[in-house]
């Protein structure tokens, strides 16, 4: 009787393993790598032009927050036209954060994929964001407001699905947007081939965005690549009595 | 008058595709180009950008430039390396020079030691 019992143990054990370990091997067999470094896509014409990235969304703020974002872009406009450029954080070396961190002028990002982790690191100040892939989101108030925050992903099918909460204010958002401590920020990336990587970034903020801001970034892959080291040690912008950016001389 | 046309056009470009960049260049004038014929005293390949020091001999005294490039990272791809000048070299550089007078600039294309020309990163100066 007991043989019995354990023998129906057994087969059932067997049984298990028989579907999991084939669905594990799937999964992992069928998961994207996005291991590599990445530079901005620069296919958008000719036969690759269907995968450039699709047009941004609108960003629409809402009016108690546009306008001073409105007035600080024209006042920023009004300088360029003097050829002057008014203090950011960029001239002062402060790194970027998420999301821009993902798009600096042409500098590639580099990725490191594990089963466990998506590691993230952007060339231009050498800025690192960290994905978690097997464990959940924290509450907001459990993230300390930060450059990066704290992200989460998960696969949807070939997609990975990043959600990132606790960027602080001073951090902008697209375009220099500004957003309170409750932005959120769900990605999705995606390879749309083998060498191209689409990360759909949606950010939402229910306190200053009337609606969620939805752009896409384009990379190539870049596969012999090594990334330059990138130590922000002599900047010589400063930022004049006037919060303009100038350049410093030296004197033989 | 072309190449001038061309100059606009890369710097246009680079305004463009710099909206994230470290700043932009607009304390620069684009609508002046200055040539340095001097000697290096230091060539610094640094971020967030690279330097060239640069003393030039002006009417028997000597006048010392400081010469602003891009960042290591968009150097390299135009052909530069840190070893590309050093303490020393006699070099030729054209520039577009500070808008406030001062004795610095950004740098266009310089000429190196061996004769090779330069540029400051893709779109700037001679191709590759």
């Amino acid at each position: 009787m007991d043989l019995k019992k354990d023998l129906k143990k057994i087969l059932y054990a067997g049984l298990a393993l028989a579907t999991l370990l084939p669905f594990g091997w799937a999964q992992s067999a069928k998961t994207p790598d996005f291991t590599g470094v990445w530079g901005t896509f620069k296919g958008g014409k000719g036969p690759n032009a269907k995968f450039a990235a699709p047009p941004a969304g609108q960003l629409v703020i809402k009016p108690e927050y546009a306008k001073p974002y409105e007035a600080r872009r024209a006042k920023e406009a009004e300088a360029n036209q003097r050829g002057e450029q008014l203090a950011n954080s960029g001239a002062q070396c402060v790194p970027y954060g998420v999301p821009t961190m993902m798009s600096v002028a042409v500098y590639p990002v580099e990725m490191v994929q594990t089963p466990k982790q998506l590691t993230i690191v952007s060339e231009a100040f050498s800025e690192v964001r960290r994905v978690y892939l097997d464990r959940p989101q924290l509450p907001l108030d459990e993230v300390p407001p930060g450059y990066y925050g704290r992200s989460v992903g998960h696969w949807e099918g070939d997609t990975l699905v990043v959600d990132t909460i606790g960027i602080k204010t001073s951090v902008n958002g697209y375009r220099g947007m500004p957003h309170s401590e409750q932005m959120h920020i769900t990605e999705r990336m995606q390879l749309v081939t083998p060498d191209v990587l689409h990360d759909q970034i949606t950010i939402d903020d229910p306190v200053v965005l009337e609606k969620p801001m939805v752009y896409t970034l384009a990379y190539q892959r870049l596969p012999n690549y090594e990334m330059v080291e990138f130590v922000c040690d002599n900047n010589r912008e400063f930022i004049d009595e006037k919060g303009v950016v100038r350049m410093k001389v030296k004197d033989k | 008058m072309k190449s001038r046309l061309l100059n606009v056009l890369a710097m246009a470009m680079l305004l463009a595709i710099s909206a994230q960049a470290h700043h932009s260049f607009t304390m620069f004038d684009t609508s002046k180009s200055v040539t340095l014929i001097g000697t290096v005293t230091s060539f610094e390949w640094t971020n967030p950008h690279s330097y060239i020091e640069i003393d030039v001999e002006e009417g028997g005294a000597v006048k010392h430039w400081s010469i602003e490039m891009g960042s290591p990272s968009i150097l390299q791809q135009s052909g530069w390396k840190f070893s590309s000048l050093k303490k020393g070299d006699k070099t030729t550089l054209v520039i577009n020079p500070l808008k406030d007078g001062r004795a610095g600039g950004f740098l266009n294309t310089a000429t190196l030691p061996t004769g090779k020309v330069l540029g400051n990163g893709p779109g700037r100066g001679p191709a590759k």
